[in-house]
């Protein structure tokens, strides 16, 4: 007895496939749920900064839906498979170019059985009968493994807005190359979407560098349009509101958004017909909030902020609603216990499970000790130098990142900056930095 | 072809042949590039390609003298043997891809030159263009003596093109043994079922591909397996779409997934395809190639199928995982 079965027309998997896609663009995987009314389909990225759940109700959008609460399974069944293999599996076909009727429609319907029981092989079965008589089966291992869910809460909304996806697909048109954040702020008449990027460009690259476009749009083509706080400046990454986007505009559908704060996750979803789309993304905090943690998060992959960061930060900064907390002491302890503050900026790009933060507190319900994810060897030494490293980067040198590029053109060791953060001062005395950290990682001797 | 009168030496070359176009000879070879030497015969008939590939493939284009305007070849019609040598595949493709390329280029120039033709009317039809003149030019395929090199002689317009491709001593590679005696099944069937039952396979990046033939349903069923899965395809409700349908034993052999698909150019040319397999478990695949305007070409490609282990098979057979 399969714990469940479902049936898909052509149209259906077309819409699968689009979620699919969709999803694919948060993750490699994607986590199936089954229950007796709904399929739900979710996706977490890497550094758990976004998350996308599609779900299809089970008497609107499959041709045949039956659910079998077997055994550990009474009310919902969940794996994990390999979003990579199901879009090659209901990949739109190129049909019978000889027979004009034929020729987009070349998928009868598809049969997917879950079958995960004692004796036999626990396999995702898809059935793909064609019309023109070929079947195709596939049958795919899959990982049974819980979902994960992102809590958004409803009662913390200060803002929300909606708009149609068309319109907000011609905006992503005039989004350049090259871009990572997307800046979301309401002025009186309009409301500008500002895409920029922090990577700072190599000295002879500065031409190249992505261009920082601003769109205004008239308040009048959103549906709604509810900020409280003026001037409050949001920003989310490009890449995700673009595959959501590209989503909703396939499906033709009002794109609704919820958020209240910087560094508070941020809500987008439009419903069609069978078909709900959730998405949170967390928005990145108050840039250049000086907190360790920003640091410490940065890789050596990544540059320090460049100028045109400085700019946006003085700028979003002034008109911050939220009151910068004050630098905390910088001790090691205060990294294994990470003090409840703004979500570290600009750390999205980062490949790796991140460090624990406030983000995964406030996002996700299941978190386990996400202490594990601290750097291991990170001993005393290392930590004073950083600690040391720290200090006089933010401080002493103006402007960080064209001192690191000198510094890593030149292979010398950076010349030792006076120190005027006086707290840090007993660290330098004792252990001069003569290597920049990040110019050492790179050669992974540290683990981070 | 007045003009290539004048070319031809006192003394008759071993083999001349002629063509005004050179597109569906390289069409056929293409097919058949998946190793890179090529083993040429020379008969009265046409000319016999055979691509070889670590003996458990091969493939057979033959181009027959009817592709050709001129075709001579000066041996005796009762001899046992034909010339026979070995070349450079993709050198002989690289030479006829020049065929044609004057008048690409010809174009392009007037283009640079007229502005208003590189807007307006660059996709259109040259109304002066050789091929639209009835002036295609000529390709002509020379091999002067045995062991000379075989020259590829392109002409248009004003422009001779002459490429001398060295030839080789045959290997003399015995064919993969099929026995036509002793066939286990035959199905004919459009080549593009063929094609999108491989590309329905291929996603999983499978090693091994199993062909199983069988009288009753699913006829004639492709599976696979990978890390990422199974897949299969199979045509149990497609009966129709099997012309010629006979099986008289079931067969299942498993062969090098990535042989079959090299030969997936010629699934895409070809119109039909005769699916066979002998009581070795040899598998042979002939397509029909048709092009309009010229008579009907064939492609055939063997392949040495895997030693059945027992274990292995009753493994594949019920779930397809590797």
């Amino acid at each position: 007895m399969a714990v469940l079965k479902f049936t898909l027309s052509e149209n259906g998997v077309n819409v699968l496939r689009d979620a699919l896609m969709c999803l694919g663009k948060f993750s490699e995987e994607v986590s199936l749920e089954a229950e007796r009314d709904k399929l739900v389909l979710t996706a977490l990225n890497t550094s758990k900064s976004a998350y996308a759940c599609v779900t299809f109700a089970a008497n609107r959008f499959f041709s045949k839906y039956h659910y079998a609460g077997v055994a550990q399974y009474r009310d919902k069944f969940f794996c994990k498979l390999y979003n990579r293999v199901l879009l090659s599996l209901f990949r739109s076909r190129s049909g019978d170019p000889l027979h004009e009727r034929e020729k987009d429609t070349t998928i009868d319907r598809c049969d997917v059985i879950i079958t995960d029981e004692p004796g036999k092989k626990s396999r995702f079965v898809a059935q793909i009968v064609f019309r023109n008589g070929i079947t195709t089966k596939y049958r795919l291992p899959f990982e049974v493994s819980p979902q994960v869910h992102a809590k958004f809460n409803k009662t913390e909304v200060t803002s929300n807005w909606a708009i149609s996806s068309r319109t907000l697909r011609q905006l992503l048109d005039h989004f350049g190359p090259g871009i990572d954040y997307l800046d979301i702020h309401g002025e009186e008449e309009t409301v500008n979407f500002t895409c920029f990027t922090e990577k700072a460009a190599n000295n002879d690259e500065v031409l190249k560098k992505p261009l920082q476009t601003s769109i205004a749009v008239a308040r009048d083509e959103f549906d709604e349009f509810n900020v409280e706080e003026e001037n409050l400046h949001i920003v989310i990454s490009v890449k995700d509101f673009r595959a959501i986007v590209f989503h909703a505009s396939i499906l033709g559908l009002d794109v609704f958004a919820n958020y209240s704060l910087p560094a508070k996750p941020m809500q987008l979803r439009y419903d069609g017909d069978g078909i709900k789309c959730k998405f949170l993304l967390m928005s990145v905090g108050e840039r250049g909030t000086p907190s360790q943690r920003t640091k410490k998060t940065r890789t050596n992959a990544k540059m320090p902020p460049g100028p045109q960061l400085e700019e946006t930060v003085s700028r979003t900064g002034s008109h911050a609603p939220t009151p910068a907390p004050a630098p905390a002491p910088i001790t090691p302890q205060s990294r294994i216990n990470p003090i409840p503050s703004l979500r570290p900026p600009i750390e999205r790009p980062s490949q790796r499970p991140p460090p624990a933060t406030l983000e995964s507190e406030s996002l996700f319900v299941a978190q386990d000790n996400d202490e594990q994810w601290e750097p291991v060897n990170v001993d005393e030494d290392e930590e004073e130098e950083e600690d040391a490293r720290l200090g006089w980067d933010t401080s002493g040198n103006p402007n960080p990142s064209a001192m690191n590029m000198r510094t890593v053109m030149g292979n010398q060791p950076s010349a030792p900056q006076p120190a005027r953060d006086h707290e840090f001062d007993p660290d330098l005395s004792q252990l001069e930095p003569t290597q920049r950290l990040s110019q050492v990682r790179k050669f992974g001797l540290f683990g981070d | 072809m007045a003009s290539t009168i004048g070319s031809v030496p006192p003394q008759l070359p071993l083999f001349r042949a002629v063509a005004s176009s050179t597109k569906q000879i390289y069409q056929l070879l293409k097919c058949i590039s998946f190793s890179a030497k090529v083993d040429v015969q020379l008969t009265h008939d046409g000319i016999r390609f055979a691509a070889d590939h670590s003996r458990v493939m091969q493939g057979v284009a033959f181009l027959d003298h009817s592709l050709f305007t001129t075709y001579t070849l000066n041996w005796p019609e009762t001899a046992k043997t034909t010339p026979r040598f070995q070349m450079n595949l993709s050198a002989f493709l690289e030479a006829l891809k020049i065929f044609g390329a004057t008048d690409a280029a010809a174009k392009a120039a007037k283009t640079d030159a007229d502005p208003y033709r590189s807007n307006l009317r660059n996709y259109r039809p040259d109304a002066f263009s050789h091929q639209t003149l009835g002036m295609p030019g000529t390709c002509c395929l020379v091999y002067e003596q045995d062991g000379s090199s075989l020259s590829v002689i392109l002409e248009e317009s004003d422009i001779r093109t002459q490429c001398n491709i060295v030839t080789y001593t045959p290997e003399f590679p015995d064919d993969i043994p099929f026995d036509r005696e002793n066939l286990d099944f035959k199905i004919i069937m459009q080549a593009r079922w063929l094609l999108d039952s491989l590309s329905e396979l291929a996603p999983l990046s499978p090693v091994r591909i199993t062909v199983s033939a069988l009288p009753n349903a699913p006829y004639l069923k492709l599976a696979s397996g990978g890390a990422a899965g199974s897949a299969s395809v199979d045509f149990s409700n497609g009966r129709d779409l099997l012309e010629t349908f006979s099986v008289r034993e079931p067969w299942v052999q498993r062969f090098k997934f990535d042989l079959i698909k090299s030969a997936s150019e010629a699934m895409r040319i070809a119109t039909k395809v005769s699916f066979r397999g002998d009581g070795q478990g040899v598998l042979s695949l002939q397509f029909m190639v048709e092009t309009e305007g010229s008579p009907v070409s064939f492609l055939d490609f063997r392949f040495v199928p895997y030693i059945t282990q027992e274990d292995e098979e009753s493994e594949s057979e019920t779930d397809g995982d590797n």
